[in-house]
């Protein structure tokens, strides 16, 4: 076999790549040439009966519906999550040989929960709903002994985790946490915690916005915002939110969205920049008048 | 954050464009080929492999040509791990041929047409003298585009071929599109005028394509801007600038900036593990200056991550399978 001229280390070279623990199937798909033209149809029959009796096609199936129903930026990332989540809820796949222990099941449960929630965005409101439905009765699915339901605590315990790991800064959602959390023995209704799992998701994503623009207000290096500018972003947030303070009718969701839509807010902050106060500095800190704002708007729980 | 126009697209569209239905239906085929590890560790988690490799990019490995080309993520991907394997070459400086290269192609994609090796070289070699020797990162970011770009090279290939011969393209390919504005071009192939085509002309011809054309094409701008460059230019010319454009490049998304391409500590750490399992290495191998490599070319070498596996046989019979299948493509 060496009939090549002499520069081929590349073999080498590529049966080291073949060796990387590169952890997926594709090096056992070698030579797996697809035989699709030479498939008899006997044969494209058999395969389908393959599929369908070991539950392919259904689980396909599902896997399209969730993937159509979310719409992920990268379906495919998606879907991987997808199916590691199916691997981790079939009991083949649990630990080895000992029986999972009270708090791996709750935390396997959680885990669970948190995926369904993060599926689709909170704007996609059906799909959410679906999801907060699933999340809810992954959870309240729990031990022999206990009734189903879902209580505070394990409510609250998913609350923390999601505000956790959504990069919120502690002291930003505690008082959020406050107002929606149930007491620990509660059983916790759908209604209240559909409503406390989309204020959480609301609140992180509008925490993440105003950090974004901060980090464009900030002066490069000085991780501090010009005050006018950044005052007036806050005062603008205050007016809008403000504005509903006394009726709940649609017309004053508009007027919000209307105060706080780029032109106006940029206007804002125009005349801010132009005004004829001194500049001062802004602290990334003092961004937390923003989510206290929003906090203060959310009705406690109860 | 969110990027809106996806959650208005219809259903079909969506897929269409993420590839979502190729994956699926490939992951089916990969399925029925390996229904014994399915009974090993169950449907979920082959799935869950097969799309993390997708995600990775490490699921074109050794996969027939028509599926490493399907998608413009499985052309990243391959771009990616054709580099991520062979940079050694470029790093110890080594020169190859076409067909060199080619084998080292072959050594990931076994089916893999020499007609796009030799199209890439081409590139290269400014269709000239096939059989020189050109470094590993001329070859890579020219076969980048060619393999990447290749359906909108081919239809440049045409427009220049029809701009050449005096035919106007755009009358060719978009009968309703008004020609009278180009009527005023210089006859082209008598002697002393300048070879190629003019750069505006041929920049117009390009938009056009752009516009309507349903696979990758190479951002609008960037092509404008080369062009605006120059006043007349050859196809070769102009693939070549298209080639080592850093922004092209960057667009593209598989390939590091030139000068970092020799760059991959991870991979270094990686090889150096593996060597360090080799038992009996000598450090101080010497090499057989292959290529006619000039001498000054060896001090690099020694040290370098895959000269010393060269010699171990122990090593080297893992790697009989992929010699013989270059050696039976190569005869």
């Amino acid at each position: 076999t060496a009939t090549l001229p002499a520069p081929l280390p590349s073999a080498k070279m590529a049966a080291v790549e073949k060796r990387r623990p590169v952890g997926t199937p594709a090096a056992s798909f070698t030579d797996s040439g697809r035989p699709s033209v030479s498939r008899t149809a006997a044969a494209v029959e058999s395969e389908e009966d393959f599929l369908r009796q070991v539950g392919v096609t259904e689980m396909l199936r599902a896997a399209l519906l969730k993937v159509l129903e979310a719409r992920p930026e990268e379906p495919i990332a998606f879907l991987a999550h997808y199916f590691e989540n199916m691997g981790l809820r079939s009991p083949t796949n649990g630990g080895a040989g000992e029986p999972p222990g009270q708090l791996l099941l709750q935390q396997q449960r959680l885990g669970r929960a948190l995926w369904h929630l993060r599926l689709a965005h909170h704007s996609q409101r059906t799909a959410f709903n679906n999801n907060v439905s699933m999340a809810y009765e992954c959870l309240s699915a729990s031990g022999r002994k206990k009734k189903p339901g879902l209580d505070g605590r394990t409510y609250s315990e998913l609350l923390r985790r999601l505000c956790r790991e959504g990069c919120a800064p502690e002291e930003v959602v505690a008082p959020l946490l406050r107002k929606i959390q149930c007491r620990d023995h509660e059983a916790v209704p759908l209604a209240v915690f559909r409503a406390g799992m989309l204020t959480c998701f609301v609140l992180l994503e509008f925490v993440a916005r105003a950090a974004a623009l901060f980090q464009l207000l900030e002066a490069p290096g000085l991780a501090a915002a010009d005050r006018r500018v950044g005052q007036a972003v806050l005062d603008t947030l205050e007016g809008a939110l403000g504005a509903g303070d006394h009726a709940a009718t649609p017309a004053c969701y508009l007027e919000a969205g209307s105060r706080l839509g780029p032109d106006s807010l940029a206007l804002a902050m125009d005349r801010a920049a132009t005004g004829r106060r001194p500049s001062s500095p802004m602290a990334r800190e003092e961004l937390k008048k923003a989510a206290a704002l929003f906090i203060a708007k959310v009705k406690p729980v109860g | 954050m969110l990027s809106p126009e996806r959650l208005a697209q219809p259903d079909y569209e969506y897929l269409a464009q993420r590839h979502v239905l190729t994956y699926m239906e490939d992951a089916v085929y990969q399925l029925l080929e390996n229904r014994e590890d399915i009974s090993q560790y169950g449907i979920a988690r082959f799935f869950m492999d097969y799309f993390n490799s997708v995600c990775q990019g490490t699921h074109i490995l050794f996969r027939e040509f028509s599926f490493i080309q399907a998608t413009p993520h499985n052309r990243a991907s391959f771009l990616r791990a054709f580099w991520r394997c062979f940079r050694t070459v470029g790093k110890n400086g080594d020169l190859l041929t076409m067909r060199e290269y080619h084998c080292l192609l072959q050594l990931l994609c076994p089916d893999f047409p020499l007609e796009l090796t030799q199209k890439a070289a081409r590139i290269v070699l400014m269709d000239d003298a096939m059989d020189c020797l050109m470094s590993f990162s001329d070859f890579l970011f020219a076969f980048q585009i060619q393999f990447y770009y290749s359906e909108f090279l081919d239809s440049v290939a045409a427009i220049y071929q029809d701009l050449l011969s005096g035919k106007n393209p755009n009358t060719v390919i978009v009968p309703t599109s008004s020609s009278g504005q180009y009527r005023q071009r210089p006859a082209l192939g008598e002697a002393g005028v300048p070879e190629g085509v003019e750069a505006s002309l041929f920049y117009q011809c390009l938009e056009n394509l752009c516009d309507r054309h349903k696979y990758s094409c190479p951002p609008l701008a960037l092509v404008k801007e080369i062009l605006n460059g120059v006043q007349r230019l050859t196809f070769y010319g102009f693939l070549g600038t298209l080639s080592k454009h850093p922004g092209i490049n960057q667009a593209l998304g598989a390939l590091p900036d030139k000068a970092d391409l020799m760059q991959d500590p991870a991979m270094d750490e990686e090889l150096e593990r593996l060597l360090a399992q080799v038992p009996g290495l000598v450090p101080a191998v010497t090499a057989t200056p292959e290529l006619g490599c000039p001498p000054s070319r060896t001090p690099p070498r020694v040290g370098s991550p895959w000269r010393p596996l060269h010699h171990p046989r122990k090593v080297d019979t893992e790697s009989d399978g992929s010699t013989e299948e270059t050696d039976e493509s190569e005869t």
